[in-house]
């Protein structure tokens, strides 16, 4: 079954179309990649599959139903880009507060809190406010937020972003737990070595369309490349940034 | 609880925690305290009567102070939101436009009218005090009506927070909360006396600001006369209901519309 479906979407900002008739769909329990240069449309994509905001033209469907329905986002963790969070609050309040926006009972926020801030590894800052983090730990923060609710999909905008070495391992090994658990996971990323070793399948964006999907190894086909080699030619660029012929 | 009131008390929860963690309201207390009790204790030429001007003065000051407090609480709503884009995982969230407003607004309200019971609760201990009439009826109506007040502004601030940066909401709706409470009941008349087209906007303005005139009984409150009718007070909170209320729907529509 399918945990999302993007049919000929399109979406346009003025006279750009950030996204344009891209069609997408991830099955269930699936790791998906969602690569693409800077204004490749990742970004938009995602703020469609959250219901942000509806496609000019097409079908978003995100676990049977319109994201733009709240309902339908229950089942829904995400992790935006950039992650700020409320810099007054500490981490344990701002899992308290995105846990009421779950309808989650108090209860049940202290039980998922006390296991979720040791395994993204801030037990040793939990009462910390917020404005003393570093990035890294606010993407720790985020990723807790985004798992707080025991989401069926996680989309993630960039998640290895700003992690340490350590916290990128725990990232991925968390991500490959969650897809045991039978959840599924969508991140857009740049880090094409991370998505080489994570993604059953990544899909290549070009100018909001969609030009590449498969697993690495059907990308590959018979030449064996790694993830960057197949990165670079689907976009038809040579690794010094110059267009290919 | 049902989910919408969880989700509407943690984003009121937000709102308190983000006024009482911030240094700038223990400073409006502290300078409130600070200007307050000398003033209440301070007898001019000796003449008894002469209080009554400080206790007007007090009182301004109270008004000045919520005011502050009302706008800037509910005109810093929305801005850090949208700039440090908290508000991507909020709205990812189940939870719908409509009950971010809501929730948002209880808690800015909650938040400014705790400050305001601080307020009258000093402003009435220390005239008690001085003068020996503890919290007569007509200080219960002062407060009640300053109450309708803090519902109207910061329903206001809200809508302007969806908009403008804080900054520029801040003082646009200082600027027309400070008019209104002193052009607002002489409207109608100044508007006569103007040529077209000017009679023209001060009659639309009018019609349109919210004439928070209504809610002030400091007059009364400072020359110990008799208090309003209750029917009076109940038409003018009911006034401020609905200002509040066509305030939030536009506001409602504005963050429907929002492309984020």
């Amino acid at each position: 079954m399918e945990a999302l479906i993007m049919e000929e979407v399109v979406k346009a900002f003025g006279v750009v179309r950030a996204v344009d008739g891209l069609s997408l769909s991830v099955q269930q329990g699936e790791i998906l990649g969602f690569l693409g240069a800077n204004g490749a449309g990742k970004t938009t994509s995602i703020k469609m599959l959250l219901g942000f905001f509806r496609p000019d033209r097409g079908r978003v469907e995100v676990l049977g139903k319109d994201p733009c329905d709240p309902a339908a986002r229950i089942k829904i963790g995400f992790m935006p880009e950039t992650a700020y969070y409320y810099p007054f609050l500490n981490v344990r309040e701002l899992l308290a507060l995105y846990g009421g926006l779950c309808g989650m009972g108090r209860e049940s926020i202290a039980r998922r809190t006390e296991t979720l801030i040791p395994r993204v590894g801030l037990s040793e800052a939990g009462k910390r406010p917020l404005r003393t983090y570093s990035k890294g730990m606010l993407q720790r923060a985020g990723i807790a937020q985004a798992l707080l609710h025991d989401p069926d999909l996680l989309i993630l905008d960039e998640p290895f972003t700003g992690l340490d070495p350590l916290a990128r391992i725990q990232l991925r090994d968390l991500i490959l737990d969650l897809r045991r658990q039978g959840k599924t996971v969508f991140f857009s990323s740049h880090e094409l070595s991370e998505a080489e070793l994570i993604c059953d399948r990544v899909a290549i964006l070009r100018q909001g369309r969609l030009v590449s999907c498969g697993s690495v190894r059907e990308l590959a086909g018979d030449g064996g490349q790694n993830l960057e080699r197949i990165f670079l030619k689907v976009l038809g660029v040579d690794a010094q940034g110059g267009r290919l012929a | 609880m049902r989910p919408i009131a969880l989700q509407i008390s943690a984003l009121s929860k937000l709102a308190v925690l983000d006024l009482y963690r911030r240094k700038d309201l223990a400073v409006v207390f502290v300078l409130g305290g600070v200007i307050l009790a000398p003033l209440l204790f301070f007898t001019p030429f000796g003449v008894s009567t002469a209080s009554r001007y400080t206790n007007e003065l007090a009182l301004l000051l109270v008004w000045l102070f919520s005011a502050v407090i009302g706008l800037g609480v509910s005109a810093r709503l929305f801005p850090p939101e949208f700039e440090s884009r908290t508000i991507y995982p909020l709205l990812s969230k189940p939870v719908s436009r409509g009950t971010v407003l809501a929730g948002k607004y209880l808690g800015a309200l909650a938040a400014s009218l705790s400050a305001l019971a601080v307020f009258y609760a000093a402003y009435g201990l220390l005239a008690g005090v001085r003068q020996g009439v503890w919290f007569p009826l007509i200080f219960w109506q002062a407060l009640f009506l300053h109450a309708a007040f803090m519902v109207v502004v910061t329903a206001l601030s809200l809508l302007g927070s969806l908009t403008l940066t804080a900054s520029a909401n801040l003082t646009m709706c200082g600027l027309l909360t400070v008019g209104m409470l002193v052009f607002g009941q002489r409207l109608p008349e100044l508007a006569t006396a103007q040529p077209v087209p000017g009679k023209w906007v001060l009659y639309a303005i009018h019609w349109i600001a919210p004439h928070l005139e209504f809610f002030d009984l400091r007059q009364r409150l400072v020359h110990e006369w008799p208090p309003i009718g209750w029917g009076v007070c109940v038409a003018v909170w009911l006034y401020a209901l609905c200002y509040a209320a066509a305030c939030l729907a536009l506001a409602s529509v504005v963050l429907r519309r929002k492309k984020f």
